[in-house]
């Protein structure tokens, strides 16, 4: 079967429709599908990327700028030009420049995951009350109150714990 | 062994497989694309000793330097999913750990140190990550990685910090497809930290209706989280296409999916593009039950095979385009 538009290429999608009991069958290419519906791409990890350092850039005060990581050397211009970051020393060393586009990124920037086996035995009480506390003051920045509110009873009560146990 | 491709997985009619990749580095030690040659050396080695001390998982692998392969084998590698097309093109200083059934590939050097990548049939998530996390495991027992309390596994781009997890699934959805259908999937996808992209396609035109779905967001959530949010996502899409697939007018269906088969049977040269439509069709034809004797797997397998680069592999010797297509036919001829 051809297709019932172009009469050319071979039909391979048919699609059957029911307006008011009467029903149609319709006999398309591909082309011709995608052409009534023009399926589009979406977008990718590179559009994401081309807008990921932007911002970051312009609010980095001179001095910050000739900063440059004790484990790699890189300074934050080389990471932005890149868009690689040089070694796990450069998070910590731009952590403040970098959390704007990461948060822009990824919502809450508090790692929620696994962690490596070594460190496993240390979730100890104090990273945890730190990292609520982060998500915190996310959510509060983020005018997301009720969820402020819950985290803040969660800090709350975390703390009342710890005095128990002194 | 067979391949991990040759075996049909759970929702096969519209799942065709599940992947899981985790990124990881090691500490003290610069990225790849600040990395030297001998710290890439370093770092290879150190790894597959990690992995090979393993007394289980050590045996299942073997270790490649990707700078011996030739072109051909390494590109190969790229239409089987194993390896990415970047860590093909520039193989200097880079290796790679593969299993047996090739299920699972540890790409050393690539955008991170680490790249342990598990590869399943079909909707597997859960499965798929519980070999990814017994590897890292295994690999974090013996080696320290860089990681950071707030940001998690520190990686080369920050698109991975945290979890330094992707988890997609190659979707099958002729139907959404034609119905104009894959833009509003896309939106909902997005809401929740998720992507959908058209697959083997080049530039904007999705071919073969092969769509991967997969997470954006892999810093405050957890690797649970990601998994149940693909798995929602999936239920959603093999739900819609498998209630458009029944609303589509089956002589149609059997006209297009026997008229594919019979190109591919009988055809003598057929590129690869040529070669994905009518393999889509056949496949939507087998897993609608149209097709009936031919099982889905066969599908699943000579899809992987066809590409360029595997045509030349498997021919021993490298073709020019027309012949690859003649090549290309004669394997279908054969399989089908
Ligand atoms: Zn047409
Ligand atoms: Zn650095």
């Amino acid at each position: 079967m051809l297709c019932e538009k172009c009469g050319k290429n071979v039909a391979t999608t048919h699609i059957k429709t029911s307006i008011n009991g009467v029903v149609e069958s319709h006999h398309l290419c591909a082309d011709c599908a995608r052409l009534s519906h023009a399926v589009q791409n979406q977008f990718g990890l590179s559009d994401l990327l081309g807008t990921f350092f932007g911002e970051g850039v312009k609010t980095v005060p001179y001095a910050d700028k000739r900063k440059r990581c004790p484990g790699c050397g890189s300074c934050f211009d080389d990471i932005v030009a890149s868009g690689r970051v040089g070694c796990g020393q450069c998070y910590e060393t731009f952590l403040e420049q970098l959390l704007p586009s990461l948060q822009r990124m990824h919502g809450k920037a508090v790692h929620a995951g696994k962690r490596p086996r070594a460190e496993e035995a240390a979730p100890t009480r104090e990273s945890e009350l730190e990292a609520l506390k982060e998500q915190l003051r996310a959510a509060v920045n983020a005018e997301q109150f009720e969820e402020a509110a819950a985290l803040r009873d969660r800090i709350h009560a975390m703390e009342e714990e710890g005095k128990d146990h002194e | 062994m067979n391949k991990w491709y040759a075996s049909l997985g759970k929702e096969a009619d519209t799942v065709v497989s599940t992947r899981i990749r985790l990124a990881r580095n090691l500490a003290g030690i610069p990225f790849p694309s600040r990395m030297t040659a001998e710290q890439r050396r370093q770092v290879n080695e150190q790894v597959r000793d990690a992995l090979f001390a393993d007394t289980t998982l050590g045996k299942q692998f073997k270790y490649l330097e990707m700078e011996t392969l030739p072109d051909i084998t390494a590109e190969a590698m790229v239409e089987r999913h194993l390896i990415s097309p970047a860590f093909a093109a520039r193989r200097e200083g880079k290796a790679l750990l593969l299993s047996e059934d090739e299920s699972v590939s540890i790409m050393l050097c690539e955008e991170d140190h680490i790249r342990i990548q598990v590869m399943e049939a079909g909707l597997a998530p859960e499965e798929a990550y519980r070999t990814a996390n017994a590897i890292d495991d295994a690999l974090s027992a013996r080696l320290t990685y860089a990681f950071d309390e707030r940001l998690g596994y520190l990686t080369e781009c920050p698109t991975n910090l945290g979890t330094g997890l992707r988890a997609s699934l190659m979707l099958h959805l002729p139907a959404l497809e034609a119905s104009g259908g894959i833009n509003r999937l896309a939106a909902t996808v997005s809401k929740i930290g998720m992507t959908v992209r058209g697959t083997y396609g080049e530039g904007t035109k999705p071919v073969a209706a092969l769509y991967q779905v997969s997470n954006q967001v892999t810093l405050g959530i957890s690797e649970e989280a990601a998994i149940e949010n693909l798995r929602a996502i999936a239920a959603q899409a093999i739900q819609q296409e498998r209630a458009l697939r029944s609303s589509l007018d089956p002589d149609g269906i059997e006209d297009a999916a026997y008229r594919a088969l019979g190109t591919l049977k009988f055809a003598r040269a057929v590129t690869s593009q040529e070669f994905m439509e009518l393999i889509s069709q056949v496949r939507l034809g087998v897993a609608m039950g149209v097709i009936k004797d031919l099982p889905l797997a066969t599908v699943e397998e000579l899809m992987i095979s066809a590409g360029p680069a595997s045509i030349q592999a498997a021919e021993g010797k490298p073709l020019d385009p027309a012949e690859r297509d003649k090549a290309r036919a004669k394997l279908a001829r054969e399989r089908l």
